[in-house]
């Protein structure tokens, strides 16, 4: 059983709902400030990477869950997408291409994956599994509103 | 969550405020006032960012389709980014890309 969950059809058009959700369970889990927004970040780049390019656009479904326990802040994004491993995307040749030359993509996983505490995923039951985490006890004293 | 992104164009300089979020729904309207202020023989581009409150890479990638619209030699100047907001810049590399100003050291 999880505090919450959300059954969305990939596109732009859910980063609202998800906003409010990661808000949501940020404050739950006293979260610093700069925590809630990276988990938010986070989340918003692996469901618009879904929506774009496990779906290429023409939607499908992502449901996301997650709670808070002892010691962490969890968030879990699932779709049915094609397997795709965010962990196997290498953003070395973007990071080092001149900013104003960069072809578009490739820099919001390295966003989502360099802002969490950690990151899991598994290919299970023809979904991909993404599992976005938080410390709750890396707050820097600011928890969010 | 809202946005709203305003251009301002005096002389040789073009300004934009933008305020609330920059994601993947409301980066089109970026890119069509820079491609407004683009069609104007221009020094520099002010984005006043104090205001911004979240970017995603769709929204980092405004600054992409700035340098590729703005003629060679057009500064782009970020003021009063929000420490949250200059950390992805950052993080990212595109602050060797712009001027990235206090609203203190701004002309």
């Amino acid at each position: 059983m999880t505090a919450g969950r959300l059954r969305l059809t990939a596109s732009t058009r859910v980063a609202d709902e998800i906003a409010v959700f990661v808000r949501s369970l940020a404050a739950r889990g006293g979260l610093a400030e700069r925590q809630a927004y990276r988990l938010r970040l986070a989340a918003d780049e692996i469901t618009t990477n879904i929506a774009a390019h496990g779906y290429r656009g023409a939607g499908g479904v992502v449901e996301i869950e997650g709670d808070v326990d002892d010691e962490l802040v969890w968030l879990r994004i699932e779709d049915d997408a094609r397997p795709f491993d965010p962990r196997g995307h290498d953003p070395r040749q973007v990071l080092h291409t001149d900013p104003t030359a960069r072809q578009e993509g490739g820099l919001g996983l390295f966003l989502a994956l360099s802002g969490l505490d950690d990151f899991g995923y598994e290919y299970a039951d023809g979904r991909n599994r993404n599992t976005l985490i938080m410390r709750r006890s890396g707050h820097d004293g600011r928890r969010c509103e | 969550m809202s946005f709203d992104v305003t251009l301002h164009l005096e002389q040789r300089a073009a300004s934009m405020r933008l305020v609330g979020e920059l994601d993947a729904r409301a980066a089109p309207r970026v890119h069509e006032l820079i491609n407004e202020a683009a069609a104007h023989e221009l020094d520099r581009l002010v984005l006043l960012m104090s205001e911004l409150t979240y970017l995603s890479s769709a929204g980092l990638r405004c600054l992409v389709f700035a340098h590729q619209k703005m003629s060679p030699g057009v500064e782009i100047v970020l003021v009063g980014t929000r420490p949250k907001v200059a950390e992805t810049i950052q993080l990212t590399g595109f602050d060797r890309s712009v001027t990235m100003q206090d609203p203190a050291s701004a002309p």
